[in-house]
């Protein structure tokens, strides 16, 4: 039942696909011919291109579409459908030709001048694995927060929608029997969130998930070791309240000095796979 | 070689170790694992300047980090006599759209002093990595078997006068790859091509932070006050449309009588054209209440960081740009920023998420007024603008790029 999960990073390089549009029909045939790397790189790859932002914007081509055509209609649609980062390619291209297909004639004969031509960007990935196993889903909520932002992509959105099963994250967690946790995260991929938003909420959902099981397990350990662990949860949060008041009012960054100690105040032991 | 190290020297702990609390853990860990599928090979970098310029900042720190990430990497200056500057400074002219003559004898210079520059030079990596047109000759006399070689072009070439290009393109061609900045900037090419933008360094005197006492001794030393400033930082060159900012402040000025404008930059005490810019400047600003111009002489980085977090507004009117880091620059210093959507700016200015792109000098001065009346909103951008910095336009992002690129090639 139990296997490793290996966790790798990814670099994306960028290259030119070789497509341009201007119009909105040169954009479907573009779209129709481009490599999956240039419908990853303008779609799929929206939440790690911007993973600190408020809210991510449209896909390239919906706001290609409203800015240099000036067609609100045929960019809603755009981007409603680029939306769920972690669906197959091959379904967001569909879903971006049909979009396109019930652009109303009038939309159609709209020409973006010259310089505000669409060019393709393919994104190839060069894959690190990072040299690091877990064993159990417990594993993952432990180093959740120090994971690098591109690891967190590769796992959750970028290996589901290039079909790499044995890299998915939700898949690995379902065969771990860790279904509410895989569940969690399907449903947190699917919201379209910027990155770092997607990590926290993630990371929220799954401590929350692991407390019933903690005090569970807390409960069989000696009044006396109890009291202790308690003190010591509750100086470390009254150290991390004394650094933010000191702190600038920056916020931190995603990955660094946060671990799930300092978060919640309790150590997650690797033991079990959770089904919440 | 020596000596461009010892001027890069790593602060104790390392250059990378202070990238930790502003890119996280996590991002240092896997660029040290990406850097570990270049075991065995060895870097060199080629450029023609040690000091000066976008590209020689750039390479100061991205040899010692990736140094620091185990990739051993060289640093090599092609050397030139007058002629051959000349000849390269023509070049660079003609790649950016102005019309220059190419002589026969302008190419002998070209190709006698690559000659002689690819004998001296220490090219012994495998991985060869030649930044711009000036050293691109190398290729033909010492390409070696089993070397990569990467050509780095940081200029736009989208503008390019072809009598250049073609007296240039047929050496890029034995080139294994090119990178450019822009996908803007590329020409035809039959070779693999990546897009690597360029970056900042954070802590670099032009970046790094400053209290508020810093920033007002300094603002006192140039004898300017605090206000609401908005401020182009940039050389006085008609590209970057100084007389256009007149007059959209011009127009500023007429709805919001407290608005100042700070016009600063260099290159105008060495370069005839911008001495004569320089002066349109002077003479269109005459009479016009408000307006500073400063003469900032080259060094003055730690003037250009206070400047710049003194600014309630910074502008960027260019017609034409390169990538314009000065962007990236203000946004890292979470200043709201209003600038034109040309060459790589739209990437770092997101409309309306991490500043304001405009398209006119109406648009310059309709955005500035709301920027100027509204705090929250320049706060707003400000914060996005330093996380899109962060995330897409720091060194560590630049090198990480490189070392794919060159994973992708061996």
């Amino acid at each position: 039942m139990s296997e490793p999960f290996h966790l790798i990073s990814v670099a994306h390089l960028e290259a030119p696909a070789g497509l341009v549009a201007a119009s909105i029909d040169a954009l479907r045939d573009a779209i129709e011919r481009a490599p999956d790397d240039a419908i990853f790189q303008h779609v799929t790859r929206l939440p790690i291109r911007h993973p600190h932002a408020r809210d991510l914007p449209g896909n390239d081509f919906a706001r290609w579409v409203r800015t240099a055509l000036q067609a609100p209609e045929a960019a809603e649609r755009l981007s409603f459908a680029g939306y769920d980062h972690s669906r197959p390619i091959a379904e967001v291209r569909a879903s971006l030709l049909e979009a396109l297909e019930r652009v109303p004639a009038r939309d159609r004969r709209r020409e973006a001048a010259e310089e505000a031509t669409f060019h393709f960007i393919s994104a190839h990935s060069v894959r690190v694995p990072l040299e690091v196993e877990v064993n159990t889903p417990l594993d993952i909520v432990d180093l959740w927060p120090k994971l690098d932002p591109a690891s967190v992509f590769y796992h959750l959105i970028e290996a589901p929608a290039r079909g790499h099963a044995d890299a998915s994250l939700v898949t690995w967690l379902e065969r771990q029997g860790a279904k509410g946790m895989a569940r969690a995260a399907a449903e947190e991929v699917a919201e379209g969130r910027p990155l770092e938003r997607l990590r926290r909420e993630l990371g929220t959902r799954w401590r929350r998930s692991q407390i019933g099981r903690r005090i569970a397990e807390k409960a069989g350990t000696p009044e006396a070791e109890r009291r202790r662990d308690a003190t010591a949860t509750i100086a470390r949060l009254a150290g991390r309240l004394r650094e933010s008041a000191s702190s600038p009012p920056e916020p931190e960054p995603p990955t660094a000095g946060m671990s799930p100690e300092t978060v919640d105040g309790t150590a997650m032991a690797p033991k079990e796979g959770p089904s919440s | 070689m020596s000596d461009l190290l010892e001027a890069a020297a790593a602060p104790p702990g390392g250059w990378l170790a202070r990238y930790e609390p502003v890119v996280g853990s996590g991002t240092l860990r896997a660029l040290e694992a990406l850097a570990r599928r270049l075991k065995g090979h060895r870097i060199v970098m080629v450029n023609t300047t040690k000091t000066g310029g976008g590209v020689a900042e750039i390479l100061h720190r991205v040899v010692v980090i990736l140094n620091e990430l185990g990739v051993p990497t060289t640093w090599e200056v092609m050397g030139g006599d007058d002629r051959f500057f000349g000849v390269t400074k023509r070049m660079h002219n003609a790649f950016h759209g102005h019309v220059e003559p190419l002589t026969e004898e302008d190419k002998e210079i070209y190709r006698e002093r690559t000659r002689i520059e690819a004998e001296r030079l220490e090219l012994d990596g495998d991985l060869i990595f030649i930044h711009d047109p000036q050293p691109a000759g190398l290729i033909e006399h010492r390409r070696e078997p089993g070397q990569h070689w990467m050509w780095r072009c940081h200029i736009d070439l989208s503008r390019r006068d072809e009598a250049y290009w073609e007296f240039l393109r047929p050496l890029v061609a034995q080139y294994d790859t090119a990178i450019f900045s822009h996908i803007g900037f590329v020409p035809p090419l039959d070779l693999p091509t990546f897009l690597v933008p360029p970056s900042i360094d954070p802590f670099a005197e032009k970046n790094r932070e400053m209290g508020d006492a810093e920033v007002d001794a300094v603002l006192d030393k140039l004898g300017l006050e605090g206000g609401s400033w908005m401020t182009q930082i940039s050389r006085f060159d008609r590209i970057k449309d100084p007389l256009g900012v007149i007059e959209a402040y011009r127009l500023v000025r007429k709805r919001r009588s407290s608005a100042k404008l700070l016009l600063a930059g260099g290159g105008a005490s060495d370069d005839p054209e911008g001495a004569e810019v320089l002066a349109e400047v002077r003479e269109k600003s005459k009479g016009l209440s408000g307006v500073t111009i400063l003469e900032l002489p080259p060094g003055s980085d730690l003037e250009i960081n206070a400047l710049q977090r003194a600014s309630t507004v910074v502008l960027q009117k260019s017609l034409r740009e390169g990538f314009a880091l000065t962007v990236s620059e203000a946004l890292w210093k979470r200043r709201a920023v209003v600038a034109s959507a040309v060459g790589g700016i739209p990437l770092q200015v997101l409309h309306e998420q991490t500043g304001l792109l405009v398209h006119s000098i109406e648009g310059t001065a309709f955005q500035t007024i709301r920027l100027l009346d509204n705090p929250d909103l320049r706060r707003e951008l400000g914060a996005e603008g330093r996380e899109h910095v962060r995330d897409n336009f720091l060194h560590t992002r630049e090198v990480r790029d490189y070392i794919a690129a060159f994973v992708a090639m061996v």
